[in-house]
């Protein structure tokens, strides 16, 4: 669980392009389709706070250790659930579409994720999210998945450097070297030695990105920098954890 | 439309002068001199056009002093106000970067004067949607 305890956006990243600065400055964007979302489910930390009808979570009260005794229909904790982007219903199954109905949805939706708060939420299930929460916002942290690289060799995967090109080296120029010793009290590989293997596909956050404009007619957001992942990829977007004053003070 | 094309063209400038690789150009760049705005104008052969949409370049090839000089201007940055079309030269490669190991008269073009008339914007130029960029730029 990450310490951030505030509500942010899911969005698709559209790829990236540049825009001009009055002075001429070019900036390097990326444009992300933030919303609108849907809130899809409401979790409150004790069952008398839950709007009327809720009754998810009651299989598992009780369950975690079988130490604390949880009141029926309580979640534990506050959270909001937000759902973005709605496919066809012929590819929805039917647990989706009941769970969507709920709040207001004809059909299911492709990405769904948990934002949990601080305090209880004020949203109800079939709300909308809007890009306009974080008109706000100086900076962003942007959560996604990285491009899968395949089967990387260490040079790539982790920085390593490059052997001689010459001067009798045979073979062995983007090999990863001597991987531990032999004769040697601690002789063996060293557990978490850095090797080839696979790269990418992994999630990332890259945290305070800067806002550059918002979008409200359209949805959409104009980060500055790169976002992880291809474009039409998942992300989402959270309000940074990074001190804000620091941000301004390198700007 | 693709949003992303949208947006570039909402940023681009609603006209940008027809010019290809070849020929000779008077960019008027716009620099800073203080608290002052002036023009530069940077003349010399267009050696390279690059990328598409808002982020089209041209490099401008010129000899100064004896030493070439080459810059690149971003076609649609507002430092960008001009560009005047001199001359226009017969080429038959996309890219010019033979002219750099070339001096004095060998740096010479063949001056093209039957297609002075002639669109030299295609398909992917980056140049082409003026009409639709003409109605985004008003929005802004």
């Amino acid at each position: 669980m990450t310490g951030r305890k505030t509500l942010g956006i899911l969005g698709k990243k559209l790829g990236m392009t540049q825009i001009f600065e009055e002075d001429g400055t070019c900036v390097p964007v990326t444009i992300v389709q933030a919303g609108p979302c849907k809130v899809l489910q409401v979790k409150m930390a004790t069952a008398e706070e839950h709007p009327d009808g809720h009754t998810t979570s009651t299989k598992n009260a009780g369950k975690k250790g079988g130490k604390t005794e949880r009141v029926r229909g309580a979640d534990g904790y506050y959270a909001v659930q937000l759902g973005y982007d709605p496919k066809p219903v012929r590819v929805c199954n039917k647990a989706e579409l009941g769970h969507a109905k709920k709040a207001g949805l004809d059909t299911g939706v492709r990405m769904i994720t948990e934002f949990r708060l601080e305090e209880k939420p004020e949203q109800k299930p079939g709300d909308d999210v809007t890009v306009s929460i974080l008109k706000d916002w100086q900076h962003c942290d942007v959560t996604g998945t990285t491009k899968g690289r395949g089967w990387t060799g260490t040079i790539k995967r982790w920085n390593f450097q490059r052997q001689r090109a010459s001067h009798g080296n045979s073979i062995n120029h983007r090999r990863a070297g001597g991987i531990g010793r032999q004769y040697s009290t601690s002789h063996g590989v060293p557990k978490g030695k850095k090797m080839a293997g696979h790269y990418g596909v992994e999630r990332v956050t890259v945290q305070r990105l800067k806002i550059v404009k918002v979008d409200e007619e359209r949805n959409l957001v104009y980060i500055h920098g790169a976002v992880p992942g291809h474009n039409n990829a998942y992300v989402t977007l959270h309000q940074t954890v990074k001190n804000e004053r620091f941000a301004d003070a390198k700007k | 439309m693709n949003i992303l094309r949208q947006i570039e063209l909402e940023h681009m400038k609603p006209t940008i002068p027809d010019f290809g690789v070849g020929d000779t150009v008077d960019v008027h760049y716009l620099i800073k001199e203080g608290d002052k705005e002036r023009v530069q104008i940077f003349s010399g052969t267009v050696i390279a056009l690059q990328g598409g949409g808002v982020r089209r370049t041209a490099t401008v090839r010129r000899i100064v002093a004896g030493e070439g000089v080459e810059r690149t201007f971003p076609l649609h940055s507002p430092r960008v106000a001009d560009i005047k079309v001199k001359s226009r030269g017969v080429i038959r490669r996309a890219k010019l970067y033979y002219l750099r190991d070339r001096e004095g008269k060998a740096t010479r073009l063949k001056p093209n004067l039957g297609k002075l008339q002639q669109p030299r914007s295609g398909k992917g130029s980056g140049l082409e949607p003026k009409a639709a960029s003409n109605d985004a730029a008003s929005q802004d």
